[in-house]
């Protein structure tokens, strides 16, 4: 199969500074990983067979990322960022990705950084797309993959091309090492830039800024006189009508 | 202003909550229920103007029909399109938005209006923030505000829409139950049990005080990845269960954002936690600074005495 593999196409949520007036600051901060990109890597893999992963990545950051974890090569958008509005995000990595001809599968990270990205990636390629999905298998020439729904899991069999945002249970097991780090540098990577992908930094929704939601702080009880806490404690939920 | 919504309904989680926010915006409220007549019909009694059903076949996702959904809302040309964080209703959302050509944001907690354009708040920074979005087009929106509980008197009938046979490029092999932890899921009280316990035969403490509360245990990933001091099917979080009790007491937990996720809908939450650093306490309704040795046995009391 060939296999495009996104990953790093956001910043850490927690990497923002928040400021004492409620501004969010992100100089200096680099795009990162997701916690779900190893989780597409490794759908990725169980499926290549001997066909080709290629990883595409946009902005800053680590680049040899996915090649360190089984990518071939790796394309990068380097003057795309990740926009306010996850359609004009989306529209950059799907027009890199038309840019590869015969593709079978588009793997992206179900990143509740930013499920606005997955989504409208998924609308804009048009092709099936699952989410949530935590494995898959190729069986018989067929892809079966497996995505969580609530507690339950659920196998479907989906023809290709397709699109599905791959979810990890759990951190990274085995990151690869300084050796396998090394050798993804060396991998080719091939530049692009918007205007190569006939876009312009789009949209015409704007940003108001940031503040702190209204929802009150919490109220800390010191718990030096446990008694006394928890006296306070069983008062509150009382009140609060859930005792 | 044509504010126009459509809510794109997979089950019942946020219907009311989606329906509410929608509602404020002035605009007709449609919901396109995507799966059994059932879901439809029950959809109808919470007070939407309009109920469309794109009924799904057995064995066929509603994913496959996420063309023809996003054909009827192009018809219709909604300026607001909701749905869920469910991963079917993100899906079905992403085609709708393609469709319509509209702007799409995710973890949108509110939703207003500000002369011709729609202001949607979403949350960043790891909901530390609102982020508040001038939108002047159409809004596809993937909603994370509270859910709210909806009825009418007046139900409204379901307009059945025509469905064409998706095909067989995406059909369900099987659907595999996970065993559930009795009772967790639908508990109205819950205790939370994460790495600040010393111990596996601390644990005690822990029964003891879900007893008193008549509560169920729930876990973090690593105490039952690492510890392996409960099954999975107790982790609570964002790769795991979603729970939405009355009442959570997170004992020991740090609260990484990745365990909140899954108590979002819980009403009340406690924290018992010695680190005034912990990011819990900037997540929880009361938070007692202590440790856990010295206020859980505390606790036991008071719920015996009191709960
Ligand atoms: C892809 C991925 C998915 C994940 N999914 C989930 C998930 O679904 N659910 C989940 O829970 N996690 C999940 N995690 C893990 C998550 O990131 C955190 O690592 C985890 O939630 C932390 O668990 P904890 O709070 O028990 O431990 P810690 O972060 O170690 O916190 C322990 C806390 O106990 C406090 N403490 C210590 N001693 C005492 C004492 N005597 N009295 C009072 N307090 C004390 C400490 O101050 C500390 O705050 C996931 C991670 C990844 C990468």
């Amino acid at each position: 199969m060939k296999i495009i593999a996104v990953f790093k196409w956001s910043r850490n949520p927690q990497d923002g500074r928040v400021g004492m007036n409620g501004t969010l600051d992100w100089r200096g901060v680099k795009m990162a990983p997701n916690d779900d990109d190893p989780a597409v890597m490794e759908v990725a893999n169980a499926i290549v067979e001997d066909g080709e992963i290629i990883g595409l990545t946009i902005g800053d950051g680590d680049i040899a990322w996915a090649a360190a974890r089984g990518a071939a090569r790796t394309m990068v958008v380097t003057d795309a960022q990740t926009e306010t509005d996850s359609s004009v995000t989306a529209a950059v990595i799907a027009a890199a990705i038309k840019r590869v001809e015969g593709v079978d599968a588009v793997i992206i990270g179900d990143s509740v950084w930013d499920y606005g990205v997955v989504s409208a990636l998924m609308g804009q390629l048009g092709w099936p797309a699952v989410a949530g999905v935590v494995s898959a298998a190729k069986e018989q020439g067929r892809l079966r993959v497996t995505r969580k729904m609530g507690t339950a899991s659920q196998v479907l069999e989906v023809e290709g091309p397709v699109v599905l945002a791959a979810a990890a249970n759990r951190e990274e097991k085995n990151a690869p090492g300084m050796k396998e780090v090394l050798f993804a540098r060396k991998k080719p990577v091939e530049r692009l830039t918007m205007a190569d992908l006939g876009l312009a930094p789009a949209g015409d929704v704007s940003s108001k800024g940031t503040r702190f939601p209204d929802t009150p702080p919490a109220r800390m009880i010191d718990g030096k006189d446990p008694v006394a806490a928890c006296k306070e404690l069983m008062a509150a939920l009382r009140s609060d009508g859930v005792l | 202003m044509n504010m126009k919504s459509w809510i794109i309904i997979i089950d019942e989680r946020r219907a009311g909550g989606m329906l509410d926010a929608a509602k404020k915006l002035g605009g007709q409220v449609t919901a396109a229920v995507v799966g059994s007549r059932a879901l439809a019909d029950s959809i109808a009694k919470l007070g939407f103007d309009q109920v469309l059903c794109f009924e799904t076949a057995e064995g066929i996702p509603a994913e496959a029909y996420a063309l023809q959904v996003a054909e009827a809302a192009k018809a219709a040309a909604p300026r607001l399109v909701l749905a869920s964080d469910s991963s079917v209703g993100r899906m079905l959302l992403g085609s709708v938005a393609a469709k319509l050509n509209a702007t799409m944001i995710g973890a949108v907690r509110l939703l207003a209006v500000d002369g011709e354009s729609i202001v949607a708040s979403r949350s960043t920074a790891d909901g530390k923030l609102l982020e508040d979005i001038e939108v002047p087009g159409a809004l596809a929106a993937i909603f994370d505000g509270e859910d709210v509980e909806a009825s009418s008197t007046k139900p409204v009938p379901v307009e059945l829409m025509p469905v064409e046979d998706p095909g067989t490029t995406m059909r369900m092999v099987e659907t595999i139950e996970a065993e559930e932890a009795a009772g967790l899921l639908t508990a109205a009280r819950v205790v939370g049990v994460g790495v600040g316990l010393a111990s596996k035969d601390d644990l005690k403490l822990i029964d003891d005080l879900a007893a008193a509360m008549h509560a169920e245990k729930a876990c973090t990933l690593p105490v039952c990845d690492d510890m392996r001091w409960f099954p999975s099917n107790r982790v609570v979080g964002s790769s795991h269960s979603q729970i939405a009790p009355e009442l959570y007491i997170a004992v020991g937990i740090s609260g990484q954002p990745q365990h909140m996720s899954g108590i979002r809908d819980a009403k009340v939450v406690v924290a018992v936690n010695n680190d005034p650093e912990a990011r819990i306490f900037k997540n929880c309704d009361y938070g007692i600074l202590g440790d856990l040795y010295k206020v859980v046995p505390e606790l036991i009391s008071a719920f015996k005495n009191n709960g």
